[in-house]
């Protein structure tokens, strides 16, 4: 082919311009420690990489979330093992002023460290966050959850529970509202109660009660009326008679699937009332119990009013123990939870950054052995564009 | 004798004229568009004589130019080619840096944004988060507007582009017309006017680069230059010129027209090609759909969240405001219309919005929707009264006052959307991250049945707020506020008043659930962690695609076509270089062929200096033999 000087000289100058763009190129990736550069070098990679990129920052925020609710699930276990210590020792003082050797005076005792539990208690129910927001009052953090009054104990707060996003569609809630914790507690056997007469002559203490057959059992309203301390009669609540018994001290009566059992001897006209679990808070609980111990006890009569005051102040209190443990059982798995989920973020974290650094970052030893082929090449192509340009036959004019 | 001195004087001046062409060659060794000229020889004839012809020594016949007319073509039309490809990719990458650098794209701002909703989602009642979330509202805002202020930036460097390549090529047109009229001229004598001829090859060469161009050659030498699909740039010595204009709808919109001696009339875009056909496909088929597709996605987050905001309640106890505004479409009027018709565009469905380009059309009695971008008719419902809107891809439009017959309208329904985006909100306790009402279960309850999960069905129910109580009157059976008698299916929501809940467990008779305005909540979530979510969730494309989803795809699908028009240059310039060096290798001069050819000229000017020497020693001895 015809070679004219003009396209020689262009040709080898094109050749060096595209070189030296080639080198450029490479130079950017290794200063930048990229092989993308710019969407267009490697368009399907670069939308991976902005997924993976997005996706980071989610598994990143999801962290952040679980940290924080971790931290808030730690203090509310804290704070329910506070409780549930308090409640321990009331079951103890309960227990040890059930027991007939004390007298009304040291059951005064009692009364007293019972009086500074229960405030302990309400203080724990209205216990703050470090953000200065209360614990256990649902979504109403700026309001106290438990306050007393001559009525007794009201719950101010809502039943609202916050969660907390920790991964991909899982959330987790980071705590448990006043009225899961502390009140919504269901009294008696947690099927029903069985409260003694308050007028009763006899000694009948209720020892046991239990739900034998659930089908039998109709939920209502019973009174079960000692004719005499042998018999007995049950009636519903529209008074009517439904069924007749005979009773032997420590025998138990039954009906409509239920059992309980009495010791002592019940006199005639002496009521046990029954009526199906409903809730109490756990500070009337303790409210009831200090009641009972600090009643002045004279006589067998009283004697066994206080008993079945403390043991169903005592069943009761065994309920919001066991809530209590129930709580912290699902707290105890939340937090479990949450390790998992991030050991599980974790995973998908450190995969989609190999997966983002396979796709974006540089093979540097690929990168270099390029960049000095490239530069020899460049070197060839300039020291043969000097030659061929140095050659004319007007040299030998 | 006196034959040999004429034919060698024939000689002499044949060789000088051939070293004046090799001289020129020389001299123009490096001029771009020049044709090396060749000068050809022929041998004069010869004049009868008893023992036959004697010749008569040489001439210069011709000086021919060195040329190959299918080459120079080819050349013309890759130039074209490569100029529409280099203009494409100089434009586009500047939007494929802009749209994916973390600085100034999107993903970084929606990242934050969502993730300080979560931080507030974790600690609701905290100022100083509210106030982030503000903060990274108005910033990704900020965000949304400069990536539209750079990409109008575009539209209007696109629309001087086009006008400076207008007057290139009305330039050219007439430059060609001139030295079409000189070559006719100089055809006269009977002689190529090489240099002129070099000159329009030049000329159309450039001409060629703006826009692709065919051309005839006419017998009196003049070339006729036809522009798009045939019209007529330049006939002989007359060129035509081109105009720029605004569309009908939009007089900032740069058009191109072409004036002849019936008006001005559009130019047929399909087949511009070069740097003008170049600006024309990137505005069309780049710049407006990434437009379009940025502001769908704005449209998508500002209306998506500002519906899930307004589903909650915020520290005041009022349900949420707007946190983001957002321009309705625009409804840009034809300037040929003739009747008082007036329309309104508002986006009704976000899952059906396309973000692309409409024209309303009367026809004089019905409106007729049809899309720019693919000329297809949309299905209209409704009648265009404000009760009725018509309603076609998730658009709402209200029509109004008395179009004439073919009265058209530009509705345009993402294209300005981006650049309109505003964060609203400016109290930070109005941000609502709480659920509007609550449902809690009266501590009395004696059934096994808790509440289980709440949802906001309708938060535009007018009664939302109202307090409600459920009462059971058998475990199947519940009365809201003491009245009716409503059947209860286990695990089936409870509606009443746009809230809903789900139970677990049995309820028993008398038990009662509340649903009340969720005031003073101010540790509650339940709607910040729907805002969050909007960031995944699907909400375009009939709820498949979501807000980031929408935004990676315009980044990918610019960074493709990028890509493939990257591509497409670097074959256009490989394609190009071939047909350079084709010319070249024909036309060009090889200045080692002049050396020579110089050599040889010279040699045999010397040698015909030499005849007329010995011509000289014949006179002599013709002379000195007489003079005795």
């Amino acid at each position: 082919m015809r070679v004219s000087t003009r396209g020689s000289y262009l040709q080898g100058l094109s050749m060096m311009q595209q070189l030296q763009s080639s080198l450029d190129y490479t130079q950017r990736q290794i200063s930048s420690g990229r092989r993308i550069l710019t969407p267009s070098d490697d368009p399907i990679a670069s939308s991976r990489a902005l997924e993976m990129r997005e996706a980071i920052s989610r598994l990143t925020q999801f962290d952040r979330n679980a940290g924080i609710a971790t931290n808030r699930l730690s203090q509310e276990e804290s704070a329910l093992n506070s409780v549930n210590n308090v409640l321990q020792r009331v079951r103890e003082l309960a227990l040890q002023a059930n027991n007939a050797t004390q007298s009304n005076e040291t059951r005064q005792l009692i009364g007293v460290e019972l009086r500074q539990q229960l405030d302990q208690l309400v203080q724990l129910a209205n216990q703050k966050d470090g953000n200065g927001s209360y614990l256990f009052s649902g979504n109403q953090t700026d309001t106290q959850p438990v306050s007393r009054s001559a009525a007794g104990f009201s719950y101010n707060g809502d039943q609202g529970q916050r969660q907390v996003q920790i991964g991909e569609g899982q959330q987790v809630a980071d705590g448990d509202s006043g009225a899961a914790v502390f009140f919504a507690i269901a009294d008696g056997n947690g099927s029903f109660s069985v409260t003694a007469g308050s007028s009763n002559t006899g000694t009948g203490v209720i020892t046991a009660s239990s739900l034998v057959d659930p089908t039998a059992w109709v939920p209502d309203q019973y009174t079960v009326r000692f004719i005499d301390s042998d018999n007995y009669e049950v009636l519903d609540s529209s008074a009517a008679v439904i069924t007749t018994g005979t009773f032997q001290s420590g025998g138990s009566i039954a009906f409509n699937g239920i059992e309980f059992s009495l010791n002592g001897v019940p006199q005639g006209g002496d009521e046990f009332d029954l009526a199906p679990s409903r809730n109490q808070d756990v500070f009337t609980t303790v409210t009831q119990i200090i009641a009972a111990v600090e009643m002045g006890v004279s006589g067998e009569q009283m004697q066994a009013a206080q008993s079945n005051g403390i043991n169903q102040g005592l069943q009761n209190l065994d309920h919001a123990i066991g809530n209590i443990l129930d709580i912290r059982t699902q707290v105890g798995s939340r937090l479990s939870a949450i390790e998992n989920q991030l050991d599980s973020n974790g995973g998908f974290a450190l995969s989609y950054q190999e997966t983002l650094a396979s796709i974006e970052d540089l093979d540097y030893a690929e990168a270099i052995s390029r960049l000095s082929m490239e530069t020899t090449t460049l070197e060839a192509a300039q020291q043969s564009f000097i030659r061929t340009q140095s050659l004319s036959l007007f040299n030998y004019f | 004798m006196a034959g040999i001195l004429n034919t060698s004087l024939t000689g002499m001046l044949a060789f000088q004229r051939a070293l004046d062409v090799t001289s020129h060659n020389i001299a123009n060794a490096n001029t771009p568009g020049y044709s090396r000229q060749v000068a050809e020889f022929t041998a004069r004839p010869g004049s009868g004589s008893g023992v036959g012809y004697i010749g008569s020594g040489t001439q210069i016949a011709s000086i021919e130019r060195m040329y190959d007319a299918m080459q120079t073509e080819q050349l013309r039309t890759t130039t074209t080619g490569y100029a529409r490809f280099n203009t494409l990719n100089n434009l586009a990458s500047r939007i494929d840096v802009l749209l994916a650098d973390p600085d100034t794209g999107l993903n970084t701002g929606l990242q934050s944004f969502f993730n300080t909703v979560q931080d507030l989602a974790n600690d609701p009642s905290s100022i100083p988060t509210r106030q982030a979330v503000i903060g990274e509202a108005q910033s990704l805002a900020s965000r949304f507007q400069s990536l539209d202020e750079s990409l109008d930036a575009l539209e209007a460097e696109v629309n001087d582009r086009i006008e400076l390549s207008v007057a290139d090529i009305n330039r050219l047109a007439s430059s060609i017309a001139d030295v079409n009229e000189k070559i006719s001229l100089a055809n006269g004598t009977g002689n190529a006017p090489n240099d002129l001829l070099d000159e329009r090859d030049a000329l159309v060469l450039q001409l060629s680069a703006q826009v692709s161009v065919s051309t005839t050659l006419q017998d009196d030498g003049t070339m006729s230059v036809f522009i798009g699909s045939g019209q007529s740039l330049v006939l002989g010595g007359e060129a035509r010129q081109l105009g720029t204009g605004g569309t009908e709808f939009d007089m900032t919109r740069m058009t191109v027209t072409y004036q002849s001696a019936a008006g001005s009339t559009p130019l047929d875009t399909t087949s511009t090609g070069g740097n003008l056909g170049g600006l024309l496909d990137y505005r069309s088929s780049i710049l407006d759909p990434t437009r379009q597709s940025l502001g769908q996605t704005a449209i998508a987050f500002a209306n998506s969240i500002n519906e899930q905001h307004a589903a909650g309640m915020d520290l005041r106890g009022n349900l949420g405001g707007d946190l983001f505004s957002v321009d309705d479409p625009d409804v840009l009027p034809s300037s040929n219309n003739s009747g008082s018709g007036t329309a309104t565009a508002s986006v009704s469905d976000l899952g059906a919005l396309t973000g692309v380009d409409y024209v309303l059309e009367f026809d004089g009695s019905a409106y007729s929707l049809r899309r720019t971008d693919n000329n297809m008719t949309v299905a209209l419902s409704g009648t265009g009264t404000p009760a009725d809107p018509l309603t076609a891809d998730g658009l709402s439009i209200v029509v109004g006052g008395s179009p004439a017959a073919g009265d058209r309208q530009l509705i345009r329904s993402a294209h300005d959307a981006a650049g309109s985006i505003r964060s609203v909100i400016t109290d930070p306790q109005a941000i609502a991250m709480a659920a509007p009402t609550r449902v809690s279960a009266a501590l009395a309850n004696t059934g096994g049945a808790a509440v289980a999960a709440t949802s906001v069905m309708d938060a535009t129910e007018p009664q939302l707020l109202d307090t409600a109580v459920i009462e059971f009157t058998s475990a199947t059976t519940f009365t809201v506020n003491g009245s009716g008698s409503f059947t209860y299916t286990d695990g089936a929501p409870i509606v009443v008043n746009g809230s809903s809940f789900t139970l677990s467990g049995v309820p028993a008779t008398g038990d009662q659930f509340m649903i009340e305005p969720n005031f003073g909540a101010s540790g509650d979530n339940a709607n910040g962690l729907l805002v969050a979510e909007l960031q995944s969730v699907g909400i375009l494309e009939g709820g498949s695609i979501s807000i980031n989803e929408n935004y990676g795809r315009l980044v990918s699908g610019v960074g493709s076509t990028t890509h493939q028009i990257q591509s497409g240059l670097e074959a256009q310039a490989v394609v190009l270089k071939n047909a350079e060096d084709a010319v070249l290798s024909t036309s060009a001069v090889n200045l080692d062929e002049e050396a020579a050819n110089l050599i040889k000229y010279q040699q045999a000017y010397q040698a015909v200096a030499q005849v007329v020497s010995v011509a000289s020693t014949l006179f002599d001895s013709l002379l000195n033999a007489t003079r005795r």
